[in-house]
């Protein structure tokens, strides 16, 4: 096996266990208190209503409209909506960029079945199936290496010239920027020299038979994948897994609106936090640095008791 | 202006100037405004003001430099702890996730009112904030946070300057979360500032003196965080029984501390004493469509504010946990909140994961009762009377942060002729903040009442004027809608500082005034207009 799938493999196993601790972070979280925010498509209610809209509310069955959390969902990631509404200007960069970079992992999931059905003697020149899927590898990726080229570059250009943006800014995001740029820009160059993908579909044969390429890849090849490479194996340690605040800032925090009525799951959940020590310094806390616990300074006022001294 | 630059050493990093705001609507284009009064060398002297040249805190400066070497450390632990699931398992993951993620897009600065209405200063950014802490945790708080800083965008300097600057810049958000509707990625960069709130609170012991020591903890002392004792309680529901009568012919009792009662309503103390016709309007309506009600006079339990909400989970919690005690020694079936908007968030929404599901008492808004009364045909409402435009504020914390929206435009539509309704731009879920919201309709310490003016209060003054024009006439009466007492406050310093009365004939009121105003059998008018006592006693 040769020492770019070697790296390859590492990167993907990375890539994996930090983004997978990441989302377990996330999810071992405790169940904080509700901070919903409205509207929230499963009301059901258009203007942006909630079940506090009905008197006796806790009386009455709750429906969730789970059909309308996706019609939000799915327009939000694929079109990034918000951005569309509300930061326009902008919107005309990031959405080419997201969707190169959303034709691009198309494209390589099609050159990966591409490389199973090699595996299985299907190539384009003997099979219909292969030749389909060689297509759908071309048609995603190379519009997406253009789109995504289009949306970095700009991209690029407002952030240097918005001066609410540029302020922001880290020489870091430029880097991320211009490193995404190479993996769009070098691939492109790879379909102009191997239109069909054939070398890349070699290369994910030889992943998945862990086996060493027939022939060596050209050079064009190899800055690409190597661009690839470092790029999976750092983007979990970065803000861009931004889909992973996209899920729990809308499932888990902005419409999570369940009341609490008793629910055996929460009821245990809560009375585990308020045996929680608490550490806060401040005077008026009052929790004689841990020895109290969160039932104990809530249910204590320290002014009552004074008042009656 | 960078996140980083709050570190300088410098007198003051901005200044407001009237020149740089964005102008009001007709009839205040070319109105002449009296800038933020400068603070006195001797205030300055002792108060901390380089952010902004505004005091909202009177945070006092530190005497040595020891003394301020120990509050930045403080504010250190403070932030490590806010960090944990024992310290903060409230927040902790809406934290973390806006901590991580903000893609530093700045779409949720052209939503933010305060920026806006600032002529757009960095420093009001809702990122502003939210980026200093999250640069302070990476720098001295990560792994590595010291190996290139400068290149990984988090070089910034803790000293007390920055300490000092953000604790005044907390208090310049009002926690509407209208930044939070339109981020692409979800950050909450209003949640982030309640956190920076619980820092300064929780671990250092700073907080805005109207919402601490005079607020909160009176709430806690006395009952209310207006001061008002027990015993004070029941002489006011006393005048308020007699003004009943004066004013409507009618004798009610209004019953006190009724065991077994369906309902416990709670208003704003504030009520009491500065809109007296909001609670006498409860009774009126309560009393003619038939509600088993009580009032409490348990301590905190006729005073339905829970300052804590905006900056101190403890406090807080001691407060919802005395509501809901009260209200389960009385028996009832469920709480009702009066006109207060953060009292409904705080009890309904916010408390609702703070006890086992037995322990909890089911609470439900006012609108949504008052709604369901005028459905209920109990009461009979004369439309006639209210023959005058009327527009709605929607306070956040019922709406946004609540999703309670027709409630109250229902009832507003079967008390007022038809078209004389009409919505500000944008509202419901959309809408702005009054501009005191997270406390400052009760802060006024230091010059912090100039920037309420200017800043905060703008873009609702703005939407109130432009929700009339073309009835600018003063002699055509017109009204705000304004049910929360805190919304009250700051529109009504608003009306008053701008003489809006005077030159638009504009006035605010609540809802269930309005509603009284309509009753079939309500023979003189309830509402009162300013000037109104002195047309009598001509
Ligand atoms: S919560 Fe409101 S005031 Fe605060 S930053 Fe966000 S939009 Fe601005
Ligand atoms: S809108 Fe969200 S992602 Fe964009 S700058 Fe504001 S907080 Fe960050």
């Amino acid at each position: 096996m040769g020492f770019l799938q070697i790296l390859t493999y590492l990167s993907g196993l990375v890539f994996v266990i930090a983004f997978a601790a990441k989302l377990l972070k996330y999810a071992t979280m405790p169940m904080h208190v509700r901070w919903e925010l409205y509207p929230i498509p499963h009301e059901g209610k258009e203007w942006g209503g909630s079940f506090y809209e009905e008197v006796d509310h806790w009386k009455k069955t709750r429906h969730k409209d789970h059909m309308a959390q996706y019609r939000f969902m799915v327009p939000e990631v694929l079109f990034i909506k918000a951005l569309h509404e509300d930061n326009k200007s902008l919107w005309y960069w990031s959405f080419p960029f997201h969707m190169g970079l959303y034709l691009c992992i198309g494209g390589l999931a099609f050159l990966a079945i591409g490389a199973v059905l090699q595996i299985l003697g299907m190539v384009p020149q003997n099979s219909a199936l292969a030749s389909l899927f060689q297509s759908l590898t071309i048609v995603l990726a190379v519009p997406g290496y253009v789109l995504g080229t289009i949306g970095i570059l700009g991209l690029i250009v407002k952030r240097k010239t918005d001066s609410g943006l540029a302020d922001v800014t880290a020489p870091i995001d430029f880097m991320n920027l211009i490193w995404l740029g190479l993996l769009f820009v070098t691939g492109f160059i790879v379909w102009l020299q191997d239109p069909g993908f054939v070398v890349s579909r070699a290369y994910f044969v030889s992943l998945l038979t862990f086996s060493p390429m027939k022939e060596p890849m050209g050079l064009i090849h190899v800055i690409n994948l190597l661009v690839f490479i470092g790029f999976w194996a750092y983007f979990p340690f970065t803000h861009m897994t931004h889909m992973v605040s996209k899920y729990f800032m809308w499932d888990k925090v902005k419409w999570d609106d369940d009341p609490n009525r008793g629910d055996p799951g929460m009821d245990s959940k809560i009375k585990k936090y308020l045996a929680y020590p608490v550490t806060w310094s401040a005077e008026h806390v009052d929790a004689q640095g841990g020895k109290k616990n969160w039932a104990d300074v809530a249910t204590s006022n320290p002014w009552e008791a004074k008042e009656q001294k | 202006m960078r996140p980083e630059e709050i570190s300088k050493k410098t007198e003051q990093l901005v200044n407001i100037k009237i020149e740089d705001l964005p102008p009001l609507p007709p009839p205040y284009t070319n109105y002449e405004e009296t800038p933020i009064t400068p603070l006195k060398e001797e205030q300055k002297k002792k108060w901390e003001h380089s952010l902004d040249g505004v005091s909202a805190l009177t945070l006092p400066r530190p005497e040595t430099p020891e003394e301020e070497e120990r509050l930045v450390k403080l504010f250190l632990s403070g932030l490590e702890k806010l960090m944990t699931k024992e310290n903060n398992w409230t927040f902790l993951q809406p934290l973390m996730l806006s901590m991580e993620y903000c893609a530093k897009c700045q779409t949720c600065a052209d939503a933010c009112p305060a920026f806006e209405m600032s002529g757009r200063k960095d420093i009001y950014r809702p990122t502003f904030r939210a980026d200093v802490l999250r640069k302070i945790a990476k720098k001295y708080l990560s792994p590595g946070g010291k190996i290139l800083p400068g290149f990984r965008g988090h070089d910034i300097d803790l000293n007390w300057e920055t300490i000092a600057r953000l604790a005044e810049l907390s208090y310049r958000c009002t926690l509407c979360r209208r930044c939070t509707s339109v981020c692409p990625v979800g950050v909450d960069n209003g949640l982030m500032n309640h956190e920076l709130r619980k820092i300064f609170s929780q671990e250092m012991g700073i907080a805005g003196p109207e919402i601490h020591e005079k607020g909160s903890v009176k709430h806690l002392k006395f009952g209310s965080s207006t001061g008002m004792t027990k015993a004070a309680i029941a002489d006011i529901i006393e005048y308020l029984e007699d003004d009943i009568e004066e004013k409507t012919g009618k004798s009610i009792k209004i019953p006190l501390n009724k065991k077994g009662a369906e309902i416990l309503l709670i208003h704003n103390a504030g009520e009491f004493m500065a809109w007296p016709e909001n609670p006498m309007s409860f009774a009126i309506l309560f009393d003619a469509a038939g509600i088993d009600y009580t009032l409490s006079t348990e301590l905190t339990g006729y005073d339905g504010v829970n300052y804590g909400l905006w900056y101190d989970d403890v406090q807080f919690a001691r407060v919802a946990l005395k509501h809901l005690e009260i209200a389960r020694d009385l028996g009832v079936k469920k709480i009702v909140i009066g006109e207060c908007g953060h009292a409904h968030k705080a009890l309904s929404v916010i408390a609702d994961r703070l006890l086992p599901g037995e322990q909890m008492i089911p609470r439900e808004s006012s609108y949504t009762l008052l709604n369901e009364i005028v459905k209920s045909g109990k009461i009979k409402f004369d439309p006639s009377k209210n023959d005058f435009p009327v527009t709605l504020h929607d306070p956040c914390n019922v709406v946004r942060l609540m999703g309670i929206v027709k409630p109250q435009r229902e009832v507003l539509n079967a008390i007022f002729p038809p078209g004389r309704f009409r919505e500000m731009e944008p509202h419901g879920v959309e809408n702005y903040c009054c501009g005191g919201g997270s406390g400052f309709a009760i802060m006024s310490s230091g010059n912090f009442t100039d920037w309420k003016r200017l800043v905060s209060g703008r873009k609702k003054l703005s939407q109130i004027l432009n929700a009339f024009q073309g009835e600018m006439d003063p002699s055509i009466r017109k009204m705000v809608c304004a049910p929360c007492s805190n919304c009250k406050g700051q529109i009504r310093d608003m009306l008053e500082s701008y003489e809006v009365f005077e030159k638009t004939g504009i006035w605010y009121t609540g809802l269930v005034e309005l509603m009284v105003n309509a009753m079939v059998d309500q023979e003189k008018p309830f509402l009162e207009w300013p000037g109104d006592e002195d047309d009598d006693d001509m």
